[in-house]
């Protein structure tokens, strides 16, 4: 029994070892992906002075990677849109964790290392998220900039809506001009993915497990924001009657999408990659034919919510090998898998595994597919967090893997849950403080120009993690 | 007495004239669907912040404009989030239409034609305050201050265009129940509407008063995002749209000119259908009038309103005109004098004037203050909405008694007609004999119905075409290289439909100045059946002697026919 089951390891870190999924164990350290450092321009500048930074400024020169270089060039007023978003994404962040043990903090930002500290180097859920939320925030802070206008490269799109005969002879950008009288302009948000997509994905080219769970979460942080916007129309024929009828879409409030990532993270599904494609496209309504005409509606802008997957035997096949892998890494791992695969198929799974692979080389990179660590759990969709590894306790202070603790935070004393004083503090207690506050209270207000108010004072109670 | 052509054209000579019509309304349909883009186009903009200067607050020439040289300060939301009052009455909400695109500033163009705003609004209570239902019909009360610039001016160079406080009422859904902030998203309010699109650059500065005496805007935590959305009538719609009219004005005047010419001809006054055809043809053509070239040059903030008021005379002429020619078919002869409107059909076109009225009323509320108010809407307030939703309704409830009177009295027609046929082989031998042409009875009645058929089948295709006008959404793919614009094509489909079907009609029912007994076909084809035609009218001669026959209105042969055999 025991000799036997030796074997079967052997067997499958033989396998395994053949089907080159070593990147993943080897370079643990470097394994972040390497799209996380533009992070760093949040904290570059403040947002209401980037009006007049540079894109050459140094400190923002070391955050972005080349191509981000050049796409903060080639699109004036991107940046403070970026600034705005990358902020936009850490408060809130820090909003939606203001009651668990990570409260998504910032270090002081310095050259060569990450905003969100060394917590980033794990595959974990929390850095599932920050990936998404940040991603998201730029898609929605782009797409906003352009309707405030402060963007001047935001793409009119007008492929689909004009087939203005003369224009198809003009040049560039009169063309533009001339299609805008003939056909108008589509919504923004378009561009707003796009940009993300470009900008926020350089650097992920999903080679390794870890780099496609970036490109996961970064997909599904701007499949968040897709989902949230909402149609609206309005009508105006004849006297106001809908002969003509008018729509475009409406972003959403970042709160609420924070909201659902928050949602997603508490189900957030831990994965391992498989073999077969994604048969569909990721983000099929962003080609310029769909996004945001006036008059179409939402349809080609949804995403697909069901991801085609392999067959259910194949996945249960393959599943097992980067398991191994992640459980030979990661020690402390205690999960078991109860159903052993058979030796004689094992092979079988790895050949098609490497086929599996050399087809994947040729395909865009976001056409992969990521498999449950259970097999008995649903495979992650499009909207969904992924993660690779357990998240640590957070409780007790680890420089070494950027975890500051939970010493000196509030907590709730009546609460039962995470943010309650015994959760919070890990059991290690706390103490109880009175402060009185002062705040402006029963203010009065006079058109024009004048506010009054009264100072009120309260006593507050507040716990704090010894 | 002559017929009308429709009744003396053969049957090969009609299928052409149909099938030219025809292929003119798939050319319309396909005009639509292949050039024109997307009716309307929109720019949405989000507010910018500028921080007010209340030394120019009442000092309504003061514009704050967030692009260009001298723009104010964009004041940012954190910076909003952070001060204790939220800033309250320090800031302006500016938006600047249209947006830059593709490095460049765009500017309206005057094919664009007209400009409506809504407006959509988010706020956030405070959570603490006090636990609040999703608010419903809240007054918010706006200072509204719209601005235009030229092509050409000073980037600071904006001059008031309107300037008003106005109130709006909303109704709104929570989007977010947080801890600290509760996030409440409304529905959009009409903010204003230009007839004419006359300046390259719009601006638009809104304010929000909060004062505590007045009770103004003091439910409304604190603004969050605002954003508008500004419609355009698109630049390539309009041209297609005045080139089409331009087309189709000149043959409509053509043929009124033809049709009427043809009437006087004749040795008696025109019928009242007749009448009713030149009204008819006038409607259209100053429907089809392209005055919208003149928009290119002057300023017409009108052209909304009477762009509605043409549609409106247009429709009401073809709605009169179908009961009138129902009435005339109807083969009642109760009065024998000639019949006029003010005579028989008063009572029955009763329903068509009170919806027409009630819309009219109703559109002189709305687009007829917005000539003076362009930030009036009657919809904004509880009281307007009930007045305007009442002149809707009555207009309606005319329109529903207006097709069940016409259902009713078309259905008389066919059923007179039936009884007439049958009605037929039971009459004296001496009138037998001139009814020896009954076999010609189908082929006017086919005609008729042929007609009617017609009328039916442009009247369900507008119906179907405005319905799957709102369904489409936008184009439909052909295949990889042709595209067609379904909700343009259908407006100029249904457009050039009512057209042809007017032209066809001022075709088919002008007199025919062909004489029966002397006429002679070089068409073989033809020969037998206009022979038929030929021998009622030879009938129709004989019997134009009868003495119930004494009006002289008659047009079409089938009516005098069918009321001569009422009076057997």
């Amino acid at each position: 029994m025991d000799i036997s089951y030796i074997f079967v390891i052997c067997l499958m870190a033989l396998c395994s070892g053949g089907s080159g999924f070593s990147p993943v164990e080897g370079k643990q350290k470097s394994g972040r992906g390497r799209g996380s450092m533009w992070w760093g321009i949040a904290k570059v500048g403040e947002p209401n002075n980037i009006t007049p930074i540079m894109y050459m400024d140094p400190a923002i020169h070391s955050t972005l990677r080349r191509k981000q270089r050049r796409l903060v060039r080639d699109n004036p007023g991107v940046l403070g849109a970026l600034v705005k978003g990358a902020n936009l994404a850490i408060s809130e962040c820090q909003h939606q964790f203001r009651n668990r043990r990570w409260n998504c903090s910032t270090r002081n930002f310095s050259r060569g290392k990450n905003l969100f500290g060394k917590i980033v180097d794990r595959g974990c859920r929390e850095t599932s998220f920050i990936y998404a939320i940040t991603s998201a925030a730029v898609t929605h802070s782009i797409a906003r900039a352009c309707s405030e206008g402060t963007i001047e490269s935001c793409t009119c799109d007008y492929s689909h809506q004009s087939r203005s005969p003369q224009a198809n002879h003009q040049a560039g950008s009169v063309a533009g001009v001339r299609d805008w009288e003939w056909g108008g302009c589509s919504d923004n948000i378009g561009f707003g993915f796009k940009f993300s997509r470009e900008f926020v994905d350089t650097g992920e080219r999903g080679r390794n497990l870890r780099e496609k769970m970036n490109l996961h979460n970064n997909e599904a942080g701007r499949a968040h924001v897709q989902a949230e916007m909402r149609q609206e129309c309005k009508c105006h024929g004849m006297s106001g009657s809908c002969t003509v009828k008018t729509c475009w879409m409406r972003l959403a409030n970042f709160r609420v999408i924070g909201d659902n990532l928050k949602a997603r993270f508490d189900g957030a599904t831990r994965v391992q990659v498989s073999n077969s494609l994604r048969a569909s496209n990721v983000l099929p309504g962003l080609s310029p034919n769909a996004a945001g005409s006036s008059s179409v509606g939402s349809n080609g802008l949804i995403l697909p919510q069901s991801v085609v997957y392999g067959e259910e035997e194949e996945r249960m096949l393959n599943d097992h090998m980067p398991d191994m892998l992640l459980e030979n890494s990661h020690p402390n791992n205690k999960i078991h898998h109860p159903n052993m695969p058979s030796p004689n198929s094992l092979p079988q799974g790895g050949q098609r595994a490497r086929n599996g692979r050399r087809q994947g080389r040729k395909h865009n990179r976001y056409h992969f597919q990521l498999n449950p660590h259970n097999p008995e759990h649903k495979p992650p969709g499009s909207k969904d967090l992924v993660y690779l590894e357990p998240s640590p306790s957070f409780c007790e202070k680890n420089l070494r893997h950027g975890i500051l603790g939970t010493h000196g935070r509030q907590c709730n004393e009546t609460s039962l849950g995470v943010d309650g004083c015994g959760l919070m503090c890990c059991g290690r207690g706390y103490r109880r403080d009175e402060v009185v506050v002062v705040e402006r209270c029963a203010c009065t207000f006079h058109w024009c120009c004048e506010v009054k108010c009264k100072l009120c004072r309260t006593k507050k109670v507040i716990y704090t993690c010894l | 007495m002559s017929g009308t052509i429709l009744e003396n054209l053969s049957g090969r000579k009609l299928s052409i004239l149909v099938a030219s019509l025809l292929l003119c309304q798939v050319l319309c349909f396909l005009l639509g669907g292949l050039y024109a883009p997307l009716p309307a186009g929109h720019v949405t903009v989000l507010g910018s912040l500028c921080r007010e200067d209340h030394t120019r607050q009442n000092d309504t020439g003061f514009l704050l404009y967030s692009r260009g040289a001298g723009a104010c300060t964009p004041v940012v939301r954190e910076e909003v989030e952070r001060d204790p009052m939220k800033m309250a009455n320090e800031l302006v909400h500016v938006f600047q239409m249209p947006l830059p695109r593709e490095q460049r500033d765009l500017d309206y163009s005057r094919w664009q034609q007209n400009l409506i705003g809504v407006l959509q609004v988010e706020f956030g209570y405070d959570s603490s305050s006090e636990l609040r239902e999703p608010p419903r019909e809240l007054q918010l009360t706006i200072d509204i201050r719209l601005a235009y610039r030229n092509k050409g001016d000073p980037a600071n160079a904006w001059k008031l265009y309107a300037h008003g406080v106005e109130h709006r009422y909303l109704d709104c859904v929570t989007a977010h129940v947080g801890s600290t902030e509760t996030l409440y998203s409304c529905d959009m309010i009409p903010l204003f509407e230009l007839g004419a699109l006359h300046h390259s650059f719009y601006l638009l500065n809104l304010r929000f008063p909060l004062d505590t005496p007045r009770q103004m805007n003091l439910q409304f935590g604190h603004m969050h995002d605002l954003t508008l959305t500004a419609i355009h009538q698109n630049g390539g719609f309009t041209q297609i749209w005045l080139l089409l009219k331009t087309v189709l004005f000149p043959f409509v005047v053509g043929i009124m000119i033809w049709f009427w010419r043809r009437v006087h001809l004749l040795q008696r006054s025109p019928a009242l259908l007749e009448y009713m055809l030149i009204y008819l043809g006038g409607a259209l053509t100053f429907l089809n009038l392209p005055l919208e070239y003149l928009s290119l040059a002057v300023e017409m903030p009108y052209m909304l309103l009477l762009s509605d008021i043409r549609q409106g005379i247009f429709y009401a002429m073809l709605l009169s005109f179908w009961l009138v020619f129902a009435g005339e078919h109807m083969l009642i002869q109760d009065a024998p004098n000639k019949s006029t409107i003010r005579s028989r059909y008063w009572k029955h076109l009763s329903a068509v004037v009170v919806g027409c009225i009630s819309l009219f009323v109703f559109d002189i509320c709305e687009r007829g203050v917005q000539l003076r108010n362009p930030f009036y809407s009657i919809w904004t307030t509880p009281l307007g909405a009930k007045v305007a939703m009442t002149f809707i309704v009555l207009a309606g409830l005319s329109a529903a008694i207006y097709f069940l009177f016409l259902c009713y009295m078309i259905w008389k027609v066919f059923r007179n007609i039936g009884d007439k046929r049958t009605s037929l082989p039971s009459m004296s031998q001496a009138r037998r004999l001139h009814y020896e042409e009954v076999q010609l009875l189908p082929s006017l009645i086919y005609r008729f119905k042929f007609l009617m058929l017609a009328t039916l089948l442009c009247a369900a295709l507008t119906v179907a075409g405005f319905i799957m006008g709102q369904m489409a959404e936008g184009q439909w793919q052909w295949n990889e290289n042709v595209e067609i614009q379904l909700t343009s094509a259908f407006l100029t489909g249904v457009y050039g439909m009512w057209n042809i079907y007017i032209f066809a009609l001022l075709i088919l029912y002008a007199p025919s100045h062909k004489q029966w007994p002397t006429m002679h076909h070089s068409d073989e084809t033809t020969q037998s059946n206009e022979n038929i035609v030929a021998s009622a009218g030879s009938e129709e001669i004989e019997f134009s002697h009868l003495p119930s026959d004494s009006n002289p209105s008659e047009i079409s042969s089938l009516t005098s026919f069918t009321r001569k055999v009422a009076f057997d």
